[in-house]
């Protein structure tokens, strides 16, 4: 079983990594928060129900653990994980990357999306990585527990949100250079 | 902006990651880890939401509880209004001993496995609980003021028992119950509450209420 258990995480290491990644920053928290996830998905595994997929079931246990990590750790208000010059994770002084990317970088809209995911509330933040995971409205629905259709609503809901906030953003920029 | 893109800045995102190579390079590592503690069976969980702070207030209720008991049963009921407030007293905080341990073995046994929204709410109500207990502790203020009472007291107090003694333990009654009954969730943000609840032991509880109201709102109710 151990084997097996191997087997399919490491067939699916991307979704801790993934997870850990938006739910965490600096390298040694997200290692931490991946143990934690490993040591739950272990803990977890006979109450596994074959009926749903590995990863519909992993997604969710390592989800869990991410939410309660971040409102316990309290480390991430406000900062975001980010790549630095040779394309690693790493801590910037202030949950900024100034120090790291040139002003285009810094505000490109493919860093602004994951600052402003990374800046959601925990359970809207599960809910948009399921989304941008490509998972069906129904998994979705499955792993956080609500309807398909509040599932949605609120992605729609956030995808708005998320659209403002990087116009925002890049106006600002725009309007300061 | 269209969703198209909101999509495609994600997974341009995760390319470049995936060309970074940093999954390939760690994923050795996290087997390896695994087994580790697979083999060696020592892991423990760094997830224990409140379990340091209703820990503590577990070991320092043993203590005040065995103190009460020393005196209350000390006296061997010589002193009835001192044994039975006393008594009282400790009756009210071994059940808040027993709730914390209660609460605290719950909070351990969270299955991670259930679905998001139902495993979050119960990790919130359980963590939030704390509350409903210090609401049941707060019944226990009027017998505070009646321990050291005694018949010599009473028929010597004459009036002023009765003008003084009396209308302070009917005082702190009424402000227990009114304090029963108004500590719930719907008050939680008003001022008074904040104030009462202001300390670093009570903010992740009054997180915790707050995150209820949260999951209460996401779930669309």
């Amino acid at each position: 079983m151990q084997e097996q258990f191997l087997q399919q995480i490491e067939a699916n290491k991307g979704i801790l990594f993934k997870i850990s990644r938006s739910f965490c920053q600096g390298r040694a928290d997200q290692e931490d928060l991946r143990q934690e996830m490993l040591l739950r998905l272990w803990k977890g595994l006979p109450r596994y129900d074959p009926a749903y997929a590995f990863t519909t079931w992993m997604y969710r246990v390592a989800l869990n653990v991410a939410i309660s990590w971040q409102r316990q750790e309290k480390r991430n208000s406000g900062r975001i994980p980010f790549v630095d010059g040779h394309g690693e994770m790493a801590d910037g002084p202030d949950g900024t990357h100034q120090d790291r990317y040139p002003l285009e970088d810094q505000h490109s809209p493919m860093i602004l999306l994951q600052k402003h995911v990374a800046a959601l509330k925990e359970l809207e933040k599960a809910l948009m990585l399921l989304y941008f995971e490509e998972k069906s409205y129904r998994e979705i629905a499955e792993i956080m527990g609500i309807t398909e259709t509040n599932v949605a609503t609120k992605v729609s809901r956030i995808k708005e949100k998320l659209k403002q906030a990087i116009l925002n953003d890049k106006n600002l920029v725009y309007g300061r250079s | 902006m269209d969703d198209l893109e909101l999509n495609a800045l994600w997974k341009e995102y995760d390319r470049k990651l995936e060309e970074s190579r940093v999954l390939n390079l760690q994923a050795w590592a996290v087997q390896r880890q695994t087994f580790e503690w697979l083999q060696t069976q020592k892991v423990r969980s760094r997830l224990r939401p409140m379990g340091v702070f209703k820990g503590w207030a577990v070991f320092l209720g043993v203590i005040w509880v065995l103190f009460l008991g020393l005196l209350a049963g000390g006296d061997h009921g010589k002193h009835p209004w001192f044994t039975g407030s006393i008594g009282i007293i400790f009756l009210f905080n071994v059940f808040a001993i027993v709730a914390y341990i209660r609460q605290m073995a719950l909070i351990r046994q969270i299955d991670y496995t259930d679905n998001i929204v139902e495993t979050q709410e119960k990790l919130a109500a359980l963590q939030a609980s704390t509350l409903r207990t210090t609401r049941i502790m707060f019944l226990q203020t009027p017998f505070f003021s009646t321990w050291f009472w005694n018949e010599r007291f009473i028929a010597g107090s004459g009036l002023a028992f009765w003008a003084i003694a009396v209308p302070i333990v009917l005082l702190l009654a009424l402000g227990a119950l009114w304090f029963y009954r108004n500590i719930t969730l719907a008050n939680a943000n008003k001022k008074w509450f904040r104030r009462l609840f202001n300390g670093i032991e009570w903010s992740p509880i009054l997180r915790a209420m707050e995150y209820l109201k949260e999951i209460e709102d996401f779930r669309g109710r």
